[in-house]
């Protein structure tokens, strides 16, 4: 038996995530106690028509979301239970609308700071309805085994650890959330666990008060006690006192205050919660508070570090006088089913990775490029070509490698509007599409005719070096067996109208002290070609892909040096277009040579 | 609830149709001058200048000066403005007229559990602390409004007479109401008086507090909240409070000077049993703080700069109960920052620090908090095992368990 909520509790959640996070948390609590979970809806317009996914155990449960608490026990009418998780300005409308429909029977409310006014009319509203209006800043309702309202008992752990998956025989009202949570911690401790634990809130005006749950615990035979938790302010400890006095009753009372620091600070200083605090004329004092309840026949210890010893010796008490007798614990309760990422990391389970990955770690507090943690590089001046050796090849490239690098991406980063690249990105970006698309666009006209040799030069300059051929057997074999020779050749530029940017990269590659072993075949190669034909001159591909052979590049990433640098052109061409307004391009007829049959009729089907 | 200053809570009065003094709220002295044109009252009548700030005894501090006329009072002004009294500085003056009256009274309304009370008396200024059993008091149900019978017994019971009665029923009608629109939650006007020149009963003073939780339903509501406890707040103290008002969760701070102990627990309901255990053990309280509902772990930080920095404390007490939501670990690096950066600035010289705390992710932030053992702090961690305040014990009576 429990109090307030037990198995036939089914819930609404009111309230958007925070409410979600407390589903979960009940979850737990249900995979834990090995019940249904008992979540049947949330209340949140927002999200009206959706399903939210729980995890219970190791499936997933769908709840479904509702504007109104009425479609909610319409579709469920076994629901008897609100949490409010709305915010204070409107958690007093959703309180009301919970508290007015007719399934429901308890309304707990989480919501922190809901005026006090609100708190009034809600108490006195669910007392005219004869409802319980638990809160607000409830931390919420526990019965163990039973039922968890809210995040009340904290981690799955602790769950476990307050033997919270079956009933004890201590009750517990608190205001603070932390507290009921510690008390339950020590009647799993010194005694044999609770029956339901109740967090009232710490506002000025809670709705249902010590007395409502102390007459509800007196009616239930499975407890035998309750620990209540009081504070300084207001009069609910002296009408629990009252109460507990009026006549003889079943259960036992323990007891403490806090707040006797009151005493020896200045006055109207406020501690903790909204109402915790005495009157202007001292009512409500820690002491008085603690005289009240001791009088009435509570057992009140001095200070909480007493609360232990003063469970333990009611819970002994009851065994001797033959209420209770102990019983042997069910076997161990069942853990919480981990995450594949917490079964790995308790090295539970292997797993076969789906990816490699050689050139990159990201698993730390930032990217290791190849190894090397990328702010370590920044912090000892190395610069964008470094990365790109470090994520290409794997290595860290020389400065003078570097410097080269860095060239060539200089110069090829961008040849104009008229190149099919950029022609094609500045007619995306007049179209309207984003940058990413339009660029992208562009790249997809990098390959064999604009940009994309880079890779084949580079393979068959070093298939020649490797092979040491003479510049006339590569020619006759790229002639028989593979085509015009990759890198070699031009458009518009020729031997008497050379490509500048090949000229500085030679000059200064050549001006270095490196070995240019595929540079000095590729100029040889160009010397007799262009012998045959002015426009087969060593274009800017082939270029680059001759030093970057010779500074020891891997051929499969030569493209990318020049995909890299155009990219830069690319974006720079739909930024143009965006910032100038262009509209729409549409080719002009006459740039159209219309060749398709004149028209003709279209015979029957 | 949250205490509203004078000048604003007079305003609050003034709004819902009870009558008050003339009044003026000054930063400067020299700005009585321009206001004197517009505002003939200050060259007609007698005037007092009082420090408007959240300043107790201020008649005893020679903050309140009656009898003045507009020299007097400029004079006055400037001698509070910028004044310097226990660590706050005077930045406003509030200067009002003298209401020429014979007999005060004093009445108050305050938001009960059922709904609210009036109170009042026949007496007022501070003769009403000493016969506080002839205040008579007329309970009001929530929804309800007290009928002008009801008001009127209240006032004969309380001693008034002949058209006086019918005078102060409406005044308490009005007083009601302005708490019920108001979401006050208690007004006090003492002494209420009757001014001579017109008849009309007059609120010479008022202590104003409202439900700060209520804001969001009061746009008009455009001045800030004073403390309540005799002194305005420090700028420690508001430095913790503007990161309060942004934060999930809460961060509290409140300094008490000469405390040998320092607090920094966790829990709105924990901290005060914590508070308790360093009185009860004969410790003395440096401070009250208290961090709740998993705020982020550099507001934790912040406050944990505020503790370390207070003067002379012995030992500061880490506490807390096994948190519900709270993850223990990442507020505890909050307070290991903290405690570091406070070590480093030299401020942990012959400081003990005592730890207890349960809840989400607590092997992995007592963990973090034991490694401070090796970086030279004198620190003792404690788990769940151990009972909630006996870090309070263990730490005056210098007996690590």
């Amino acid at each position: 038996m429990s109090i307030l909520t037990s198995k036939d509790t089914r819930v609404v959640i009111q309230g958007g995530p925070a409410g979600v996070n407390a589903a979960r948390r009940m979850a737990e609590f249900c995979h834990l106690s090995r019940i249904p979970f008992n979540v049947s809806a949330f209340v949140f317009p927002p999200d009206a028509g959706k399903t939210v996914e729980i995890p219970c155990g190791s499936t997933l449960v769908s709840v479904p979301t509702f504007s109104t608490v009425e479609e909610a026990t319409k579709a469920d009418p076994g629901i008897n239970t609100s949490l409010i998780y709305i915010g204070p300005s409107r958690a007093y409308d959703g309180t009301m609308e919970a508290l007015k429909d007719p399934k429901i029977k308890l309304v707990s409310m989480i919501t922190e700071g809901l005026p006090e006014k609100d708190a009034k009319k809600l108490r006195i509203e669910s007392e005219r309805l004869g409802k319980t209006f638990n809160g607000p800043s409830s931390i919420g309702i526990i019965s163990a085994g039973e039922a968890r309202l809210g995040v009340i008992g904290g981690s799955y752990d602790n769950l476990v650890l307050c033997k919270l998956h079956r009933q004890g025989s201590f009750g517990v009202i608190t205001k603070s959330g932390g507290l009921s949570n510690e008390i339950m911690w020590i009647c799993s401790q010194f005694a044999n666990g609770i029956t339901t634990a109740i967090g009232i809130g710490g506002d000025t005006y809670p709705g249902s008060d010590f007395s409502t749950y102390l007459e509800m615990f007196e009616n239930d035979p499975q407890t035998h006690a309750v620990v209540m938790v009081g504070e300084m302010g207001g009069d609910l400890e002296e009408k629990a006192a009252a109460w507990f006095a009026a006549k003889k009753r079943r259960i036992q009372l323990i007891a403490v205050v806090s707040g006797y620091c009151q005493e020896e600070l200045p006055k109207g200083m406020k501690f903790g919660h909204a109402g915790a605090k005495e009157g202007l004329h001292g009512e409500g004092s820690a002491r008085a508070k603690a005289e009240a309840l001791q009088k009435a026949g509570a057992l009140v210890p001095a200070t909480f570090g007493g609360l232990g010893p003063a469970i333990k010796k009611t819970y002994e008490a009851l065994l001797a006088g033959g209420k209770l007798t102990t019983v042997a614990e069910d076997a161990v309760p069942q853990n919480l089913p981990k995450t594949i990422e917490e079964a790995i990391a308790d090295g539970d389970v292997f797993v076969e990775p789906l990816v490699k990955s050689s050139i990159c770690d990201d698993r730390g507090d930032e990217p290791y490029y190849s190894g090397y943690p990328a702010s370590e590089l920044i912090n000892k001046g190395y610069q964008i070509p470094h990365v790109i050796g470090l994520l290409w090849d794997k290595r860290l490239i020389t400065p003078v490698e570097s410097e080269i690098v860095k060239r060539i991406v200089m110069l090829s980063a961008d040849h104009g509007p008229c190149v099919s690249g950029a022609l094609v990105t500045i007619i995306a970006a007049c179209a309207g599409i984003q940058m990413a698309q339009s660029v992208a666009a562009g790249m997809i006209m990098i390959g064999p005719r604009f940009g994309g040799a880079v890779t084949g030069a580079g393979t068959w300059f070093k298939y020649a070096v490797e092979n040491k051929l003479s510049v006339d057997d590569f020619l006759s074999y790229m002639k028989q067996n593979v085509g015009p020779v990759p890198g070699i050749g031009h458009r518009v530029k020729s031997l008497r109208n050379p490509d500048k940017r090949v000229k500085e990269l030679v000059i200064f590659v050549k001006s270095q002290k490196i070995s240019t072993p595929h540079l000095d075949f590729a100029l040889a190669v160009e010397e007799k070609t262009t012998a045959k034909k002015d426009t087969l001159i060593l274009n800017v591909d082939g270029t680059m892909a001759a030093v970057l052979v010779d500074l020891g590049f891997k051929v499969e990433a030569l493209n990318g040096f020049f995909i890299l640098s155009r990219t830069i052109g690319l974006i720079g061409h739909w930024i143009d277009q965006n910032q100038q307004g262009s509209r729409l391009i549409r080719l002009f007829k006459y740039l159209a040579n219309y060749v398709a049959p004149k028209k003709r009729e279209v015979p029957p089907l | 609830m949250a205490k509203v200053l004078e000048g604003p809570g007079m305003g609050l009065l003034a709004k819902w149709g009870m009558p008050v003094p003339h009044y003026v709220v000054i930063t400067e002295a020299a700005q009585l001058d321009a206001l004197a044109k517009a505002n003939p009252w200050l060259i007609e009548s007698k005037l007092v200048a009082k420090a408007h700030e959240a300043i107790g005894s201020r008649m005893k501090l020679g903050l309140v000066k009656v009898g003045l006329d507009l020299d007097g009072a400029r004079e006055a002004a400037k001698e509070m403005l910028g004044k310097a009294v226990s660590e706050v500085t005077i930045s406003q003056v509030i200067i009002s007229e003298m209401v020429d009256h014979q007999d005060e009274y004093y009445i108050a309304a305050q938001s009960t559990r059922e709904g609210a009370e009036l109170l009042l008396a026949s007496m007022g200024g501070i003769e009403v602390e000493a016969n506080w059993e002839k205040v008579r008091k007329l309970a009001i149900s929530l929804g309800s409004e007290p009928t002008g019978t009801e008001l009127e017994k209240l006032a004969k019971d309380a001693g008034f007479e002949g058209d006086l009665v019918g005078k102060v029923a409406q005044f308490a009608a009005k007083l009601y109401r302005c708490l019920d629109e108001e979401d006050g939650t208690y007004l006090e006007v003492n002494p209420l008086v009757l001014r001579a020149s017109n008849g009309e009963l007059t609120a010479l003073d008022a202590v104003t507090m409202v439900d700060a939780d209520a804001r969001f339903r009061h746009p008009d509501w455009n001045f800030t909240f004073a403390s309540e406890f005799g002194r305005p707040y420090s700028d420690n103290e508001k430095a913790i409070l503007e990161i309060d008002t942004r934060v999930k969760g809460s961060v509290k701070f409140i300094e008490i000077p000469g405390g040998d102990t320092a607090l920094l627990p966790a829990g709105g309901g924990a901290s005060v049993y914590y508070s308790d255990a360093v009185l009860a053990m004969g410790g003395t309280l440096a401070n009250y703080a208290e961090y709740s509902g998993d705020p982020p772990d550099w507001a934790v930080e912040a406050l944990t700069e505020k503790v370390c920095s207070l003067k002379g404390i012995k030992r500061i007490i880490v506490g807390g109960a096994i948190a519900n939501f709270t993850n223990v670990k990442k507020t505890f690096s909050g307070i290991i920052k903290g405690f570091r950066k406070a070590k480093a600035e030299g401020k942990m010289e012959g400081v003990s620090i005592w730890v207890r705390r349960g809840g989400p992710f607590e092997k992995e932030g007592l963990a973090a908090m034991k490694v401070l053992e090796n970086e030279g702090f004198d620190i003792h961690v404690y788990d769940r095992y151990t009972p909630l305040t006996d870090i309070v014990d263990y730490s005056i009576k210098g007996v690590s368990a």
